[in-house]
């Protein structure tokens, strides 16, 4: 396989991972271990005492192989990461335990020939390409510093730095070599940071979380690169992620961390087909899928929230929100051992007897009320919002920036419209528009019988809708108590003093929290939990239509299902109408029953959601599908479009279709279709009864769409 | 669905004393080891300067029989040109520039987070205090100082002006840059949304997030304020003789400095710790406001 320069576009359609999954080496084959790690322990001695953020974690990485740490939050994927490397901050220090890279124990090394080793023989790459590249510095500079530090010379170095970026798949190599980071985009970017990381020819990578920064099809374009750079090079990757669609996608062997602990660890066939930790399973089961049909059901959800790891409870840490749990789970740390399959170990008390884990049962839904007819909540007409106005001009006016460029749509009382977009492309602008943070341009926003602008309007308007914001913690003022901001709102709503203590209550009930975090700070709570807060804030107006502005995006896997099924379940009992705003399909899957695509401040495919999803029209809405990495290794070998280059600036739409610049099937691979350059498809009825804004709708649809 | 949150083991975060109003976090930066430092110094310094008439009942003008006497056990700091105790001078010289500091900063403070908040009530009214504010940078203090002085003529009032009038870029900028910030916050955009009323939102959810970094800033400015003050006394420019400042008294005693160096010594001194006692401060409340 070659790396095809990413520019040209697409469609390269082909499997990822080559054939490595083939039966794990045996236990006893420590010949060919490139690392190994036994017994490693690092702990964080903080104020309030000891806090054991990696505890007695062992595994190994081969050459060429793909290992996966999969984990949330607190779990300890990370710092088990930097332990690897000795790069743990205090005070954080490694304490027990053996690193052994090609035979030798790096946590006695000393320092000089652990700096020598860094880099060369072990690299790293972070979570977010803006800040592990230093702003100053051409991105040339910047890998051929990696390389003089391990004492090459600068020409040479010059030259490396080339045929690395070449390598990566950053066109036009002679001319970016000397551009700086910001002149990147974020995928490119990553795409820098890695080949820094390949500079001194490693062969071990460890990635932390490569790909979580960034937008799904820029996810496609790394994973892929990551994959190449294995089946060409010949290099191990330890790849750090929470996202089990990644792990099954990318990975031959995967260990599953919770609360600072290996739980599971073994190939990801076996892992995936047979999971023998409740946890494992569990979030398996719960993690939002495109292929998701449980209609009339909730999601599979995990209760709780990942432990503290400064406050782990007894026994073994999942036992808690485990739904096997028995007595000796919660006095005895289960031990991590072999199961039927080789290679394949797991720590639970529980399953150890061989007690198959039973698949999660989930709740019948509430039935949907519909008070009557459906009326329309929402009704936007030809909205186009300017955002022109940071980049104003001293002497003229600044030209107009369209983040939002002639949408229209509907949102019914009782029903859910997913609209999906990576970023960048206006979605979270429209939200914003309609609840009044940014002012529309052009065209109208109707609420009930109100027009959003009118001065006579702006009332109504909120009482009918409310906003979610993605990120809880942000959209909560840390200085005041969940009490407060709830009575501030129903302040708002005209609820008299005397009544807002148990409206405030009941509000917390309703969302599944308990009168006693009334009087708590917003830090005090998790991230589950404060988006329950959110919602409950939204709700304390007694809005009609809630603009849920990425609700899940922000939380661990295993929480997202439990905020999922508590919209679903207040949809459906207040009759609400969802604006849901996701940058992925999975995530509005479950709840959608329409879906918008947006791209680049428009729609390109409006469509039930049964039908978008299993019939779409769009290209970009394929590549989409395509792109959305699906936790089963039985997709691991599905075809997939990956879609090239980067979203264009708003500032400078492409003429014609919008989508052009990477379209798989347009003029970029098509020559002879100039209609996508000279004209803007409209949205049309398709055959399958979506609208689809596209001159060739339902060309693609075969090679994105799901069996 | 219920079951979900209830379970949830109660998270360590929980027990962290954060957050709990503005006044206990205050506290707790006079807890720390710098913060302490500060608290004792201030109490110090300022009750020597509230007690000096009690301390030295003579007053700061008793000239004792020679000039320029070296230290002794009835002057420990000798005595100066006039053959007034410099130690009994120097106490009333912090006196006065405390009676300067302790007023011309919060004033300097409270006008200039107002300039720099009006951008909340009318934006062009923003813009334009901004434009002011930058006209005020543009002066050093000193310069500044010595317009004032030609203006209304030397004295207290003169130094007073001085230093509120420098501090007010400092103030307004920041108050401006905080508001700005604050205004894009997820939590103030929230509480639009919800309709809460404009003024109530400064209030409660823009003011208590600008005060920090302002207080900082303020004791920040104490040490300016005092280099100000002992800038302008120095050009002789500050106090007028016989009443006595820290400034008026280094300014003085420059010319004496190889005869009898205590005379600079003595003030100098003053002037240090005090400037060390608002760094410490400005420290510890920086430690604490930032600390989230």
């Amino acid at each position: 396989m070659t790396l095809s320069s990413n520019d040209t576009g697409a469609t390269a359609v082909g499997t990822t991972a080559a054939g490595t999954t083939d039966g794990p080496a045996t236990n006893d084959a420590a010949t060919d271990v490139l690392l190994d790690v036994r017994g490693l322990t690092t702990e964080f001695h903080t104020a309030e005492g000891v806090v054991r953020a990696v505890n007695d974690v062992s595994f190994s990485v081969r050459p060429g192989q793909i290992l996966g740490i999969v984990g949330e939050s607190g779990s300890g994927k990370s710092v088990t990461a930097r332990s690897i490397l000795r790069m743990v901050r205090p005070p954080g220090r490694t304490t027990a335990g053996e690193v052994r890279y090609r035979g030798t124990d790096l946590l006695t090394l000393g320092d000089k020939e652990m700096r020598d080793l860094r880099g060369r023989e072990i690299a790293m790459v972070f979570q977010d390409p803006q800040s592990a590249l230093n702003p100053v510095m051409t991105v040339g500079d910047q890998i051929a510093e990696a390389l003089i530090v391990h004492g090459a010379d600068k020409k040479k170095a010059r030259e490396r730095a080339r045929e690395l970026l070449g390598q990566v798949g950053i066109p036009d190599v002679d001319r970016r070599l000397d551009d700086y980071p910001h002149q990147f985009s974020g995928g490119m970017r990553q795409r820098v940071v890695i080949a820094v990381a390949l500079a001194s020819k490693p062969s071990l990578l460890l990635a932390d979380e490569p790909t979580t920064a960034l937008d799904v099809t820029i996810q496609a374009q790394i994973l892929r690169l990551l994959a190449e750079l294995r089946d060409q090079l010949g290099i191990a990757v330890v790849m750090i992620t929470h996202d089990m669609g990644v792990v099954a996608e990318m990975c031959d062997e995967v260990v599953v961390m919770y609360g600072g602990r290996v739980m599971e660890r073994g190939p990801v066939d076996v892992i995936f087909g047979n999971p023998q930790l409740p946890y494992t399973a569990d979030l398996l089961a719960a993690m939002p899928r495109l292929d998701d049909v449980a209609q009339g059901r909730s999601l599979p959800a995990i209760p709780g929230s990942p432990p503290d790891p400064a406050n782990l409870p007894p026994g073994c840490p999942f036992q808690p929100r485990c739904r096997m749990a028995e007595d000796v789970c919660s006095q005895q740390v289960p031990e991590l051992l072999p199961r039927v399959e080789s290679g394949h170990l797991a720590a639970c008390h529980v399953t150890q007897r061989g007690t198959p884990i039973p698949p999660l049962v989930t709740a019948a839904a509430a039935d949907r009320v519909h008070g009557g007819e459906a009326r329309p909540l929402l009704q936007i007409t030809n909205l186009r919002v300017d955002v022109s106005n940071e980049s104003r001009g001293l002497f003229r006016r600044p030209e107009p920036v369209y983040a939002v460029d002639d949408v229209s749509l509907t949102v019914r009382s009782g029903e859910t419209l997913g609209l999906v977009g990576e970023s960048g492309c206006g979605k979270s602008t429209l939200a914003r528009t309609i609840v009044g943070i940014n002012q529309p341009a052009s065209g109208t926003i109707q609420v009930g019988d109100h027009v959003v602008g009118d001065k006579s309007g702006g009332d109504a308007v909120r009482r009918t809708v409310q906003y979610v914001f993605q990120d809880p913690y942000a959209s909560l003022n840390p200085r005041r108590t969940i009490r407060q901001s709830l009575e501030e709102a129903l302040a708002v709503r005209g609820v008299p003093p005397r009544e807002r203590d148990a409206e405030a209550r009941a509000l917390l009930e309703r969302v599944g929290l308990a009168e006693r975090h009334l009087d708590r700070y917003p830090h005090a709570f998790s991230g589950g939990q404060r988006q329950r807060v959110g919602i409950a804030r939204a709700l304390a107006a007694d809005p009609k239509l809630l603009v849920l502005d990425e609700p899940v995006s922000a939380l661990d896997v295993s929480i997202q299902a439990q905020i999922i099924n508590l919209l679903e379940s207040l949809r459906d009992e207040l009759d609400l109408g969802y604006l849901f705003i996701a940058h992925d399909l999975s995530v509005v899957r479950h709840l959608s029953d329409r879906v918008v695509v947006m791209y680049l401040g428009s729609f390109v495919e409006v469509g039930d959601a049964e039908a978008v999803y299993s019939n779409p029209q769009h290209p970009y809405t394929a590549a989409l599908l395509a792109s959305s990495p699906i936790p089963d290794t039985a997709e691991k070998n599905r075809e997939r479009i990956v879609l090239g280059g980067d979203l264009p600036s708003p500032k400078n739409p492409p003429s014609g279709c919008r989508f052009r610049t990477r379209c798989p099937i347009g003029p970029l691979h098509h020559p002879e279709r100039t209609i996508c350059i000279e004209q803007a498809p409209a949205l049309e009825q398709t055959e399958t009864g979506q609208l689809a804004a596209c001159h060739f709708a339902g060309e693609l649809s075969r090679a994105g769409a799901l069996p | 669905m219920e079951d979900t949150a209830h379970q949830v083991p109660e998270t360590g975060r929980s027990r962290r004393p954060r957050g709990g109003g503005a006044w206990s976090r205050y506290a707790s930066a006079l807890r720390t080891p710098k913060g302490m430092a500060a608290a004792i110094l201030l109490v110090v310094l300022i009750g020597g300067a509230l007690l000096a008439p009690v301390i030295f009942p003579g007053g700061y003008d008793q000239q004792a029989r020679g000039a320029l006497q070296g230290p002794s056990g009835a002057h420990p700091l000798g005595t100066d040109e006039f053959g007034r105790d410099i130690l009994v001078r120097t106490v009333y010289g912090l006196r006065t520039d405390l009676s300067l500091i302790l007023t011309a900063v919060p004033v300097s403070l409270v006008i200039g987070t107002l300039l720099g908040l009006a951008g909340y009530v009318s934006k062009p009214l923003g813009a334009v205090f901004q434009r002011v504010l930058d006209i005020i940078l543009g002066f050093p203090g000193l310069i500044l100082g010595i317009m004032i002085v030609l203006v209304i003529g030397t004295g207290w009032l003169a130094l007073f002006l001085a230093i509120a009038v420098a501090g007010l870029p400092g103030f307004g900028r920041m108050a401006r840059g905080g508001l700005l910030s604050e205004e894009q916050r997820e939590y103030v955009l929230a509480a639009r949304v919800l309709g809460v009323k404009r003024s109530t939102i400064m209030v409660r959810h823009i003011l208590p997030n600008v005060v920090d970094p302002l207080l900082v800033q303020a004791s920040v400015f104490m040490v300016i304020a005092i280099f100000i003050e002992a800038g302008l006394s120095i050009v002789g420019l500050g106090i007028n003789p016989p009443n006595p400042s820290l400034g008026a008294m280094l300014n003085v005693g420059a010319r004496y400095v190889q005869t009898l160096p205590s005379y600079v010594i003595g003030p100098g001194v003053m002037l240090l710790l005090l400037a060390l006692a608002f760094t410490l401060l400005s420290d510890a409340l920086n430690q604490a406001a930032t600390r989230r």
